[in-house]
């Protein structure tokens, strides 16, 4: 590239084409970092524009082929499957060296044998990222040259059967896994994740054939599970800082009571020491709520600062776990309570859980609360009347209505209005549903 | 750069410049703050003492001129202060980019040899913003590439040949022969022995209206030399012949009245107009005219008529109902490029 010098004569109006193109003559690397952010379309069009552009595109570490990489409108899923085979046959076949990330998530694409040789493809050349998405059909099986992949620290499947072969020992540099709707049978997933020593990020959603989700690793940060199971227990990860539990199937009660009366909540934080972000979703209050519930944890999550509960405030045992948890976080900043409705079997009872004497708390770093899903019922008032009371340093309270009928609108508002508040800096805010 | 190290330096230099110099000769200070936000000049002072005087002014890499200095000095000053909220940076960094690509594609280059990543991250965005979405001209027009591929290598198949409109046409068709050849293959494995029955009688027909020993021999073995390579054909190529068979016959059924002798040449400008269709149906009609002269030759016009018409029907019966959606079909690719519902 020429230099420019301070004292430049007057520019010659015919500089050539080559001086012209800054572009192509960029290092190589440079180039291929502004290939990275091209869909892979576009990626592939660059071999036409000119002799050196030819095979820049084919050393891209990046392949990812998604919506935007078949736009034919077309409703022939038997033309559009072609089309998407042909396409990647031919992209893999004209890329050369190391693929890095291969991502594949077309709405249309169905769980065939095609896409068994192209993961063969890639897992001869060292992939660290490789996403899978079907997004309809049956389940798809990957083939077991996928668990070969030994480089491999992302990887994120959805709808797939996972069966690896008998003598994979897990996937040495794994740090991110994320499995929504697949099917896995329950020792198959616990030696996976326990041999995946690196392990940090966990996303588990939808899936089939784990009922006890038994965690065993030892440096899992972030843990985020949604499904059916019927227990959850953390063996050795004492970083696990970001946790979010959801159960969407409801517990039956009284076959849980009859058994043992250990405390789920107690089980559930013995190995959490370090807890952050907890999220319990669903119907996962109710579990914790098996068992005798103490009053309080015994050792306190001191660093929590962030918890979301999704609650129903007029059954009383989840009411019990929701108020030990809050007991038992010190150092709270930030609460949301989500208000599960359930069928209002139980007439409204008249005692106030939230006034009792026994429990003087006060939550003395608690900032930002928002309170959704209420409709005004007693039990959710008093909830709030006792948030309200015992937060001195509270910022801001939000709360938003389940329902976006008017009726009862105005005496949420005007009850809201009267309570009293610990707090001289705090603001309540009612959002429209 | 740890804030140990920055600990260290500043008691001893406060508000103090770096000098640097870059490969044109010409030498500026700049506050030690904004310089040692670019990795490069920062370890230049911590690990070797550099940039402390004129004397001893930091030589920058020859990729920085000092236009893409000035430039690349304003984006540190802009994000070495820790004030800034993401937004404030994100609308300072869209601002910043606004430039040509002349300057875009130096300002890379210039980043990258002082290692300043965030800048290279954001160059690089936007020069893939540019290229995104447009097609090989414009390109070209904008960052004043050559145009020096040949026209076959234009076409080479790689996936973006699919933008051809021919091609894709192509591709169509090919998937769509595919299918209608494996319908075929299994109606083919029922009928196969029918239509060879059919053949055989209509010889015997043959024989006997042509007469004669000798003629209903020639005839014979010339149809039956026919007949065993339609055969052959068959089974060889069973989809390029039966396909344009059925390509070729259905114009037949429709015009009743095209007589047998034309049934070659009539078929030509009905494909023939929709010119689309013409690469692709070159070679199967060549295939197609070597069997029908064959037919006009041997035979005598009512009976080839005769046979024509029941294999005729036979194929009508068949394709009944997808005929008038083809027939649209084919008559539309020629106006225009709609990807068509080809399959039911």
């Amino acid at each position: 590239m020429s230099i420019v010098n301070q004292s430049e004569p007057p520019r010659l109006p015919s500089k050539t084409k080559a001086e012209l193109d800054r572009i192509s003559n960029l290092p190589r690397h440079l180039v291929e970092q502004i290939l990275l952010h091209l869909p892979i379309r576009d990626l592939v069009r660059t071999s036409v524009l000119s002799r050196t552009w030819r095979y820049k595109w084919a050393t891209t570490p990046y392949l990812v082929f998604d919506k935007q990489c078949l736009n034919v409108s077309s409703q022939d899923q038997t033309l559009i499957k072609n089309k998407l085979v042909n396409i990647i046959d031919h992209v893999l076949l004209l890329h050369k060296g190391p693929i890095h990330k291969f991502k594949l998530s077309h709405r249309d694409l169905l769980g065939i044998t095609d896409i068994d040789r192209w993961i063969l493809y890639i897992s001869r050349s060292s992939i660290k990222e490789f996403i899978l998405e079907i997004w309809k059909g049956q389940q798809y099986m990957p083939p077991s040259c996928l668990f070969n992949c030994q480089n491999l620290i992302h990887l994120e499947l959805f709808n797939c059967l996972l069966k690896p072969p008998l003598t994979f020992k897990g996937f040495k540099n794994l740090r991110s896994l994320d499995l929504q709707h697949i099917t896995i049978i329950q020792d198959v997933f616990e030696n996976l994740i326990s041999s995946c020593p690196l392990l940090e990020r966990l996303t588990l959603m939808n899936f089939t054939g784990v009922t006890h989700l038994n965690i065993d690793a030892r440096n899992l940060q972030f843990f985020d599970v949604g499904g059916n199971f019927d227990d959850v227990s953390f063996q050795n990860t004492p970083h696990l800082a970001l946790v979010s539990i959801g159960l969407y199937v409801n517990i039956n009660n009284d076959e849980n009571n009859a058994q043992d009366s250990s405390s789920k909540l107690l089980r559930f934080f013995v190995n959490l020491p370090q807890i952050q972000r907890l999220e319990v979703q669903n119907y996962f209050l109710k579990y914790l709520a098996i068992g005798n519930v103490p009053s309080r944890l015994p050792n306190p999550c001191v660093d929590l600062n962030y918890l979301s509960i999704c609650v129903d405030f007029d059954d009383l045992g989840e009411n019990t776990a929701a108020l030990c948890l809050l007991r038992s976080c010190p150092n709270l900043q930030e609460l949301e309570m989500l208000t599960r409705l359930e069928k209002r079997t139980t007439v409204e009872r008249s005692t106030n859980f939230w006034e009792d004497d026994h429990w003087s708390s006060q939550f003395a770093h608690l900032r930002l609360v928002k309170v959704s899903g209420i409709s005004g019922v007693k039990s959710e008032m008093d909830f709030i009347k006792f948030l309200l009371s015992n937060s001195p340093l509270l910022e801001r309270l939000t709360v938003k209505p389940a329902s976006p009928s008017q009726d009862g609108k105005w005496e949420l508002m005007k009850e809201l209005l009267r309570f009293r508040r610990a707090s001289i800096y705090a603001e309540v805010i009612y959002l429209d549903p | 750069m740890s804030e140990v190290d920055m600990a260290v330096i500043k008691p001893e230099m406060m508000k103090s410049y770096i000098w640097l110099r870059t490969a044109d000769g010409s030498i500026q200070q700049v506050e030690q703050e904004v310089a040692m936000f670019c990795p490069m000049i920062c370890h230049e002072v911590i690990q070797k003492g550099m940039g402390s005087s004129k004397n001893y002014a930091i030589s920058l890499p020859q990729r920085v001129n000092p236009a893409m200095l000035s430039l690349i000095l304003d984006y540190c000053r802009f994000h070495q202060v820790p004030g800034c909220s993401n937004k404030e940076r994100k609308s300072f960094d869209e601002r910043f980019i606004r430039m040509d690509t002349k300057r875009l594609c130096e300002l890379t280059s210039a980043a990258d040899s002082l290692q300043l990543k965030p800048l290279v991250d954001l160059t690089s965005r936007a020069l893939a913003r540019i290229i995104e979405g447009k097609n090989p001209e414009e390109i070209r027009e904008i960052f004043h590439l050559p145009d020096d591929l040949t026209e076959e290598e234009k076409l080479e198949p790689l996936k973006n040949t699919t933008d051809d409109p021919r091609i894709r046409l192509l591709n169509r068709l090919y998937a769509k022969k595919r299918k209608e050849l494996k319908e075929r293959e299994k109606l083919k494995n029922a009928e196969v022995k029918e239509e060879h029955v059919d053949d055989r009688s209509v010889d015997d027909l043959l024989s006997f209206i042509n007469g004669g020993n000798e003629d209903s021999k020639g005839i014979k073995t010339s149809k039956s030399k026919k007949k065993n390579r339609r055969r052959k054909d068959q089974q060889k190529s069973m989809s390029a012949n039966e396909t344009t068979k059925n390509h070729n016959k259905e114009p037949n059924g429709l015009n009743s009245a095209c007589s047998s002798a034309e049934v070659g040449q009539k078929i030509q400008p009905i494909i023939g107009s929709t010119s689309t269709l013409q690469d692709v149906e070159d070679d199967i009609i060549a295939n197609k005219n070597e069997f029908d002269d064959a037919d006009i030759d041997d035979e005598i016009d009512p009976a080839l008529k005769e046979r024509i018409d029941r294999e005729v029907e036979d194929f009508a019966r068949r394709l009944n109902s997808d005929w008038p959606e083809r027939m649209q079909e084919i008559l539309s690719l020629g106006q225009e490029r709609k990807p068509v519902h080809f399959f039911t």
